[in-house]
């Protein structure tokens, strides 16, 4: 057995901030430059009252709705987030209850960012194929708005709050249609994007809370999440191509094989640079986050669902998947496309098996 | 790339006319010398002269020639 995925649903919440409010609010950035350097129109914002794991609640029951599944067919749930309830208990353990999972179900929060979603594909993988799960439903969300500061153009500019629900169910087929995998870490990339308190390191203090400018006018505190936009750019440099090249080299594939490309929308300029630097043609290179921006752990997925509603991934079709930021840490694998029961609704759930 | 393009390239980024940029200039003095511009910057040079900058080295340039040179352009 092997996973595959059945359907993805997501979740944006209400609230929203265009290029257009920025603008008025970031005077020295204009509407063009703000679109020209992202390609983002709009962000959607969590409420104050409103957590990672409502967002994740939203995207689940719209899984549900859909007929994909109900929720006593999940038998594991994988939360990846870095925006958790609490520090303890787990949130996937409270989202079982919310969501109504049978208590019979596995579930484990995971903390990791825009790779979240491919490091979140792998652990479904696992556990799938060594026969310990036969239905995850694999949640990932993030709420980032709440640790922006909200004079801090160069993050406030990129970064949306959303979820994604991806169902992976058991598959009887020989060969993986999600794989095979490659991973990165790179801890000493930590401090170019963190939250620095607010953890046991570094306790929330008043002096941690104290606002300071830094020198292109950009306002945080040691409370708000601080990222380093020239080392990030260098980073991706360093580890997309590179990890590109390691999956062709694993999977015995050409970059010709491949017929989509979905990596993390991190932002348009840096993709476009990216693809270029690749050569990979325009047409095979997925591109997603007008409407929503930078939602960390869940772009992938929700560019998967919109590429999957525009025909993007027929029956058959290879995708590649790349996922890389905060930590650092990095991931990429394949994805051979299936019948996606997301877009048939009326289809019952089950095992799908070889023709 | 040559020189004078690495200029021309570098006035739009700091959004300034074509032609302004000679290669003595301090880079302190552009307000649009920022984090989206560096990042521009280090693309340039990644795109042109497949040469990979890091951003403390940047960091430290002074003027335009600095970070001409830290591209390997010709100065």
């Amino acid at each position: 057995m092997h996973a595959a995925i059945r359907a993805i649903e997501y979740h944006l919440p209400e609230n929203t901030i265009s290029t257009a409010d920025l603008a008025a609010q970031f005077p020295d950035w204009s509407a063009e430059k703000i679109d020209a350097k992202t390609g983002i129109e709009c962000r959607h914002i969590a409420a104050t009252d409103e957590c990672a794991s409502d967002l994740a609640v939203a995207a689940a029951q719209k899984l549900f709705t859909s007929g994909a599944c109900s929720p006593q067919d999940i038998d594991y749930v994988l939360f990846c987030t870095q925006s958790p309830d609490y520090f303890l208990p787990t949130t996937a353990c409270l989202l079982q209850d919310r969501l109504g999972i049978p208590t019979t179900a596995g579930a484990l929060d995971f903390n990791l960012g825009c790779s979240g979603f491919i490091y979140g594909l792998g652990l479904s993988e696992g556990l799938i194929s060594s026969g310990q799960a036969s239905t995850v439903l694999l949640l990932t969300a993030e709420t980032y708005s709440k640790f922006l500061h909200p004079r801090d153009r160069s993050v406030r500019t990129v970064f949306g709050d959303a979820a994604a629900a991806t169902l992976l169910v058991a598959t009887n087929v020989r060969e993986p249609l999600i794989g095979p995998f490659i991973y990165g870490s790179d801890g000493a990339g930590g401090p170019n994007l963190i939250v620095p308190t607010g953890g046991s390191r570094q306790p929330r203090t008043e002096a941690s809370a104290r606002e300071y400018e830094d020198a292109t006018g950009n306002v945080r505190s040691g409370d708000s999440l601080f990222m380093s936009g020239p080392e990030i750019f260098n980073f991706t440099l360093s580890a997309v191509p590179a990890s590109v090249d390691r999956l062709l080299a694993k999977s015995g594939r050409t970059l010709g094989d491949i017929d989509l490309f979905v990596f993390h929308q991190a932002n348009r300029y840096m993709l476009d640079h990216l693809r270029k630097r690749l050569g990979i043609p325009p047409e095979k290179f997925y591109v997603f986050m007008k409407d929503c921006g930078n939602t960390v752990s869940s772009t992938i997925p929700i560019a998967l669902k919109s590429a999957m509603m525009e025909g993007r991934l027929p029956e058959g079709s290879l995708a590649m998947l790349v996922g890389f930021g905060v930590g650092y840490s990095w991931g990429a694998t394949l994805m051979r496309s299936t019948e996606m029961t997301s877009l048939l609704p009326s289809k019952s759930p089950g095992l799908i098996s070889d023709p | 790339m040559i020189r004078r393009e690495f200029l021309m390239a570098l006035d739009e980024i700091l959004e300034l006319p074509p032609g302004t940029l000679q290669g003595p200039e301090e880079l302190e003095g552009f307000a649009h010398w920022d984090s989206t511009a560096v990042i521009s910057f280090m693309a340039l040079a990644d795109s042109n002269n497949g040469v990979r900058l890091a951003p403390r080295e940047m960091s430290s340039c002074e003027t335009v020639d600095d970070l001409l040179r830290l591209a390997k352009v010709d100065v």
